[in-house]
């Protein structure tokens, strides 16, 4: 049995089809994942100034009010004091101690809708997309399957999941944009006090964030905003006293987490090239072998008597 | 039928020659170890069944900081890893034609499905959201910047397209034997998958090269969570590459122990080989590691008083001294040395692969993980019912390699039971 030179046209022409028919679907693709995953001109987003938060918490309450999560009462089972982002904590308040190189701050934690997320490049059935217009990163409940890999992959440590119930959902601030669509402002801005977290397009936040450090050149941590360049730009930004690291923002450069971690993967599967490649290689290779092999199995089966196994 | 073959061995009795695939022949199936795995493999279904009702928090250790458990990290990061004997022995074996590998080729891809297989239903309880997978029919909809993306469709697709059909001639074999009515049929299967083999085959080896790399790249996102002397570019080929010396380990221990359980003759030349481009591709695989920790810059951190240097050394010892013994060609044809050798090579690319999603993965201060006890029975179940797929298939059909004399004992053996089933003759005229 040999192949004949048909048969190698057929094969060859099929998957000249496939290829031609996935390549414009790939195209289409990555220019619509380009398109979205930066910081789009209509980008909304928080400055939260650590400097005014007075650790009220009303933020945390009042998240948990608008978006309908259950209180998480598990410290002491009376009052609503989580210990960390959960399943049921989209946003928290924590307590930076004092040391002896800086005073006592506090810092919020919620997404930090980064302007090329990693959990949105992880994320296999674009579950967790990015808002196109005002760059939101939103979850989608009808595309996740449950494979938690954005809490593997977010530089911040953001999305949660539901370990205890059956339908379980990945749960993460969405910058309440059920609200935003009957003209509120986020929950957590809308309450706070002092004003220490704001909502606004990004581009007037940062504005605002630079007029407060210019006014004051001393009082923040290397008169810088973070979240201007920190994985790419974020769009929700911060300004503090204490230096970020010690508040629990990783240092990061300005390259997106997705870019510097993916960048050769993304080489190598542009176009399929890399695995059609591979795959003409291997299949050459195979192929002569092949040829071989059936002349030596032949050969074998007149030597022994047996049926050749394959 | 006296033949070539066959004198020479008779000349020569010492000599084994591996041939042809001949099954494990008078014994029963249902063995007492066999009952075990059964009650083991049906208590892990019943929890896996819990685990769907309950979720994932009752029934597992997993938190949000070790967001993935055994499930993934041992059932696909290291089983399928380990069972890539189907891909990296196929490779030597097709690709660069080292002839003499074809014998054991049928252990290779049986071992390989077992490990996928069973990968894949550890990957299916693991997942909490399993009904939205329906997504994977439509390729407009994949997100092709992920590397889960790619191992999601890329694994099940090797599974049960290239691999299952490698594996399928075995059971179209024993039909044509054993049940005549079926022999038309697969006498006109049989040509139509020598036609598509070699192109279906190099599917076989390509689609293993990318997702047991994308595991790697799996991890890169991970960023510093992974420990640096473990999270590199490199990781995505250093988890292929160390895939293809687990496999060839997989295939040298599994008939080892074949052998050894069921006194079957033991081929030192072939099993020799197996070992000798094992034990090189190792060495070159820990120097091309060393390079790059070293062109890191963090081989500092492999002389801190820490886990990970002590895993990172863990590993490199069980991979170092035991290939370098094993460079020596008379250990390496020795059955109890090679077992011996081969052994910490298996520990220590497992080792390696499990490590960046577990031991050597720090997502916070103070973050913890250990598997409860249903996630560890679970996990023992799929690997109960891959041990019990394999005991079925190399009793029922020719897996095991064996010189071409089994042949004729095994058609001995069975005229006597069922006198009218014949195992030889079938080769009248030579049409290749």
């Amino acid at each position: 049995m040999s192949i004949s030179r048909r048969d190698v046209f057929k094969v060859a022409g099929a998957g000249t089809v496939a290829a031609l028919t996935a390549a414009p679907a790939c195209a289409r693709e990555e220019e619509r994942y380009e398109q979205a995953n930066h910081i789009p001109p209509g980008a909304l987003g928080l400055l939260y100034d650590a400097t005014k938060c007075i650790g009220c918490k009303a933020c945390v309450s009042a998240c948990v009010n608008a978006n309908g999560l259950t209180p998480d009462t598990s410290l002491d089972g009376l009052h609503q004091a989580p210990l960390a982002l959960n399943a049921s904590t989209k946003n928290i308040i924590k307590l930076c101690k004092a040391t002896d190189k800086h005073p006592e701050s506090f810092v919020k934690q919620q997404c930090m809708h980064c302007g090329d997320p990693a959990c949105v490049a992880a994320c296999p059935f674009h579950a967790l997309e990015k808002n196109l217009v005002n760059g939101i990163v939103e979850w989608h409940e009808d595309k996740c399957i449950g494979c938690r890999y954005c809490e593997i992959a977010c530089p911040f440590h953001i999305p949660k999941f539901e370990w205890t119930v059956f339908n379980a959902k990945i749960v993460k601030c969405e910058l309440c944009d059920f609200r935003l669509a009957v003209n509120q402002e986020p929950a957590c801005t809308y309450v706070c006090p002092t004003h220490a977290v704001i909502f606004g397009p990004r581009e007037k936040l940062l504005e605002t964030a630079h007029s407060r450090i210019a006014a004051a050149p001393n009082k923040y941590f290397e008169n810088r905003v973070y979240g201007e360049k920190e994985a790419g730009g974020t769009q929700v930004v911060y300004l503090s006293a204490v230096p970020f690291e010690d508040l629990g923002l990783p240092t990061l450069s300005a390259d997106s987490v997705p870019a510097k971690a993916l960048s050769w993967q993304k080489k190598v599967y542009k176009w399929m090239a890399g695995p059609v490649l591979l795959y003409a290689a291997i299949a050459t290779a195979m192929k002569r072998n092949w040829v071989e092999h059936e002349k030596e199995i032949a050969h074998e089966e007149e030597e022994t008597g047996l049926k050749a196994q394959l | 039928m006296k033949n070539e073959a066959m004198a020479t061995d008779s000349k020569r009795p010492t000599v084994v020659r591996w041939q042809r695939g001949v099954p494990v022949y008078g014994i029963p199936i249902l063995t007492r170890p066999f009952a075990i795995l059964v009650a083991i493999a049906t208590l892990g279904i019943c929890l896996a069944v819990y685990r769907e009702a309950a979720g994932l928090g009752p029934s597992t250790g997993l938190n949000d900081a070790y967001a993935w458990g055994i499930w993934k990290t041992f059932n696909v990061m290291v089983l399928t890893g380990i069972g890539s004997g189907g891909f990296a022995v196929g490779i030597a074996a097709w690709v660069f034609f080292r002839r003499n590998l074809h014998a054991v080729m049928r252990t290779a891809l049986l071992t390989s499905f077992i490990a996928y297989f069973t990968g894949l239903l550890g990957l299916g309880v693991d997942v909490a959201r399993p009904w939205n997978f329906r997504w994977a029919l439509l390729p407009w909809k994949w997100n092709g910047h992920s590397p889960m993306l790619e191992v999601a469709i890329c694994m099940p697709l090797y599974a049960f397209f290239p691999l299952l059909l490698e594996n399928i001639p075995p059971i179209l074999e024993r039909w044509f034997y054993l049940w005549k009515e079926s022999r038309p049929a697969i006498d006109r299967i049989m040509p139509v998958i020598r036609v598509t083999y070699p192109w279906v085959v190099a599917l076989a080896y390509a689609l293993p090269m990318m997702h047991q790399s994308s595991l790697g790249a799996l991890m890169l996102l991970g960023g510093d969570r992974v420990n640096a002397l473990w999270q590199t570019p490199m990781l995505p080929y250093l988890y292929v590459a160390a895939a293809a010396f687990l496999g060839f380990a997989c295939v040298i221990l599994t008939l080892i122990m074949c052998c050894m359980f069921w006194k079957r003759p033991f081929d030192r030349v072939i099993m020799g080989e197996l070992a000798d481009i094992m034990a090189k591709f190792t060495l070159a695989w820990v120097g091309v590691r060393f390079i790059d920790v070293l062109a890191r810059g963090v081989a500092g951190l492999a002389f801190q008083p820490t886990r990970f240097a002590a895993l990172f050394w863990l590993e490199n010892f069980l991979l170092i001294l035991p290939n370098i013994m094993l460079l020596k060609k008379e250990r390496r044809e020795t059955i109890d040395l090679l077992f011996k050798w081969t052994i910490p090579v298996a520990l220590g690319g497992m080792l390696y692969r499990f490590d960046p999603t577990t031991l050597a993965f720090s997502p916070q201060p103070g973050a913890f993980y250990f598997p409860s006890f249903i996630e560890i029975l679970i996990s023992l179940g799929w690997v109960s019912t891959g041990a019990i797929i394999f005991l079925v298939m190399v009793k029922k059909t020719a897996i095991l390699p064996a010189p071409v004399e089994n042949w004729y004992k095994l058609e001995q053996y069975r005229r006597a039971l069922q006198p009218e089933v014949k195992l030889t003759g079938y080769v009248t005229s030579h049409s290749h």
